[in-house]
């Protein structure tokens, strides 16, 4: 058996998929890229007001005022191509994306026999994606797709012969100088026709005649083009209007993570990475990635990680359009260790981390990485992986001397008097005094072999006033890198005056 | 048994009857003991266990005492196989300080001012992700200090007990009224330490711990206290 889903007006569907309120009102669809363009599809609400397909906008409006003409969005007829094409995956991989709104499915390897059953199936998973669809299952693709076409909405054809013989001749397309021959012979019906002999036909005819009458009889067969589904769940989005503020993007945005959610759903998988596009006013576009800490399908997490971006996102631009794509990813399954304590939910501390990011920024949050340098202060801050991490390097015992280091950035510059190569008084803007012990100097170099090449020459210090604190020399500017310990601020000596001997 | 030693007990039965009163009554403010992190410092570990979680500890001491706590938070969580997070209002973190191992575990946001340190902070304390949060304000200029509301305190102790997150505040001089918990940290150093493992330091600190006295201060006591009644 063979099954066919049909979107009828599968254009002005993809194009009202995200305007439920303009679904019961006369809508008509028009292509903009056409010098004159007639209008497409209409909705059933607009032939009623007796708009016809083909018509010229002006036409058109003149019958009914309060037609809604959209134009046609090639995005969205993709999303939702794709979207058929992955139900129709569902029931057997053997698909063929025979048209645009139309698909093809081989349903011989299938161990359902309720096809009844099966077509109301695929009618409400595409109802779910908002996009009404009619199934048809006969024993060979042609016959499914005349069956679809008469479907309301699933039609299942037991037995052909009785199905055809009432249909009319044109319901399978003959060409015209065929079609008006055999009505000149008093041949309207498919039953008429599969009464004639078929050599007989097909001598006076031609070839033509011979296939027109083997699909009457439903015994046509040919082999599918199949397709696989795309690896990729995109929505699109064209506004009307440009826009400026982010509630109208955010409720799109909802709208696409319901229907991409449904069409994981439908194949067993989660999202682990989306994309977000804004197409800009000024023909720019914005784009970011996201990766899903903890891959799922959750719409609502999904959301949170899109809405606190968009939450901090300044544009000089509005936006006239939005775009999401969705790379799957299977379902994580993680099992809690008895010593591990992962994070309880990845997802909501990734949303945390762009909160944080927008407020400090990116660049001021994660997890500290020094880098393979000598050169003080080099170190990067990375996108932390607690929930990737396992009990491995766990052990934290270092064999580290010496009270760590608080750096002062920037460093603090300072005046240094120098006696015999020993640095014994300190003027800055927050130290001064008499320095009472030093180490050093430790020296350090590198980056010679590039244009910026560093030296400098570093010194732990002890104050009169009992701080410890660092020292550096590097092209002769003596610096104050940072503090071991500094004493409480009342315990400070004050010095008013200079070292008597001046620095 | 003396007479005081009898007065003395009947104030201890009167105030468990009060206490247990209290928390039928109002059970919404009940504090649940939330566990304990523990530290490795014998002088805190000893008295509490370790820091509180579920609770608002501020550690109070010169800047070094500050970063030897703040080494030994590390190996705690290292220890405990758990995550932290360390907001820097002043950036003053230095990583080559830290065992590399530690910093796998540990997330740093490093923080313009004092306000935007709190706020940092804040999310991280609703996150509920992570077991350990410090807020290093040590190296944060007096009057910043002084422009930090006093209520915020209030809000991240009822914050830190709606959470498993150990929250600890580092500071110079005690300015949280709020804290459950105080540390303190003296070592009174000189260069000569300079000289010395790590280690060793942190065991030479003079560590103490002075909890908060309150209806139910201590996981410990509150346990206790029940076995008892």
């Amino acid at each position: 058996m063979f099954a066919v889903v049909l979107v009828p007006n599968f254009r002005l569907q993809a194009a009202l998929r995200f305007r439920e309120e303009l679904r019961a009102l006369p809508v008509a669809l028009i292509d903009e890229h056409e010098p004159k363009p007639g209008l497409l599809e209409i909705s059933d609400a607009a032939a009623a007001a007796g708009v016809i397909a083909g018509q010229t906008a002006t036409q058109a409006l003149a019958r009914c005022p309060a037609l809604a003409i959209l134009p046609r969005s090639p995005a969205q007829e993709q999303s939702a191509q794709a979207a058929l094409l992955e139900i129709a995956g569902t029931l057997s991989p053997e698909v063929e994306a025979t048209a645009d709104g139309f698909c093809t499915v081989n349903l011989r390897a299938s161990r359902v026999h309720d096809w009844p059953a099966l077509g109301a199936r695929i009618v409400a998973g595409l109802a779910a994606l908002s996009l009404g669809a009619q199934a048809g299952i006969a024993s060979n693709p042609d016959l499914a797709f005349i069956a679809a076409r008469h479907a309301r909405p699933v039609l299942t054809v037991q037995t052909p012969h009785a199905f055809l013989a009432n249909l009319a001749l044109h319901e399978l397309n003959p060409a015209p100088d065929l079609l008006a021959v055999l009505s000149d012979w008093g041949i309207h019906n498919l039953a008429q026709l599969t009464s004639l002999p078929r050599g007989e036909l097909m001598d006076r005819l031609g070839p033509e005649a011979a296939r027109l009458w083997e699909r009457a009889g439903g015994k046509m067969e040919r082999p599918l083009r199949l397709v696989r589904a795309s690896e990729e769940f995109a929505e699109a989005f064209d506004f009307e209007r440009e826009v400026e503020t982010v509630e109208p993007l955010l409720f799109i945005v909802r709208r696409f993570l319901d229907q991409l959610a449904a069409r994981l759903g439908n194949v067993h998988r989660v999202a682990g990475r989306m994309a977000l596009t804004l197409m800009l006013a000024n023909g720019g576009t914005h784009a970011h990635t996201f990766t899903v800490p903890s891959p799922t399908a959750d719409v609502d997490v999904l959301f949170r990680i899109i809405h606190t971006h968009l939450d901090g996102l300044r544009l000089e631009h509005a936006a006239t359009g939005v775009r999401l794509l969705i790379t799957p990813a299977f379902a994580e399954r993680q099992q809690f260790q008895l010593f591990e304590s992962p994070l309880r939910d990845p997802n909501r501390f990734g949303e945390t981390l762009g909160r944080l990011a927008a407020l400090v920024g990116a660049e001021n949050v994660g997890t500290a990485e020094v880098l393979d340098t000598h050169r003080p202060d080099s170190f990067r801050l990375c996108a932390p992986r607690f929930h990737e991490m396992n009990a491995a390097g766990a052990d934290a015992d270092s064999f580290d001397a010496g009270l760590p280091l608080r750096r002062w950035r920037p460093p603090v510059v300072a005046e240094v008097r120098v006696v015999r190569h020993r640095p014994e008084f300190i003027v800055s803007a927050k130290v001064r005094g008499i320095i009472r012990d030093a180490l050093g100097p430790y020296r350090a170099s590198g980056g010679w072999w590039e244009s910026a090449s560093w030296a400098t020459e570093e010194w732990d210090i002890e104050t009169e006033g009992g701080g410890l604190y660092r020292l550096a020399r590097a092209g002769g500017e003596w610096r104050i890198e940072g503090s071991y310990d500094e004493p409480p601020a009342q315990e400070r000596r004050p010095i008013v005056a200079m070292h008597p001997h001046g620095v | 048994m003396s007479a005081a030693a009898n007065d003395a007990r009947t104030v201890t039965d009167r105030l468990t009857a009060m206490r247990r009163m209290l928390a039928e009554k109002f059970p919404a403010v009940e504090h649940k003991p939330g566990g304990i992190l523990r530290t490795g410092l014998d002088g805190l570990d000893a008295v509490e266990g370790g820091v509180r979680r579920a609770a608002l500890t501020e550690f109070s001491g010169t800047s070094g005492a500050g970063a030897l706590f703040l080494q030994a938070m590390l190996r705690a969580v290292c220890r405990e196989r758990c995550f932290a997070a360390l907001v820097d209002a002043a950036r003053t973190f230095e990583p080559d300080a830290c065992p590399r191992s530690s910093l796998a575990r540990l997330l740093v946001v490093l923080c313009g001012d004092a306000a935007q340190a709190v706020k940092a902070a804040d999310l991280l304390l609703r996150d509920g992700n992570l077991a350990l949060v410090m807020l290093d304000l040590q190296a944060v200029p007096p009057a910043q200090l002084r422009r930090i509301p006093a209520n915020t305190w209030h809000r991240f102790q009822r914050l830190a007990e709606q959470t498993t997150a150990a929250f600890v505040v580092l500071t110079t001089e005690p300015i949280v009224e709020a804290a459950q918990v105080r540390i303190t940290g003296a070592g009174g150093w000189t260069l000569a330490a300079q000289r010395r493992w790590r280690h060793e330091l942190i065991a030479g600190t003079d560590w103490r711990i002075f909890p908060r006295r309150t209806a139910h201060a201590h996981p410990r006591a509150w346990e206790s206290e029940h076995a008892t009644a």
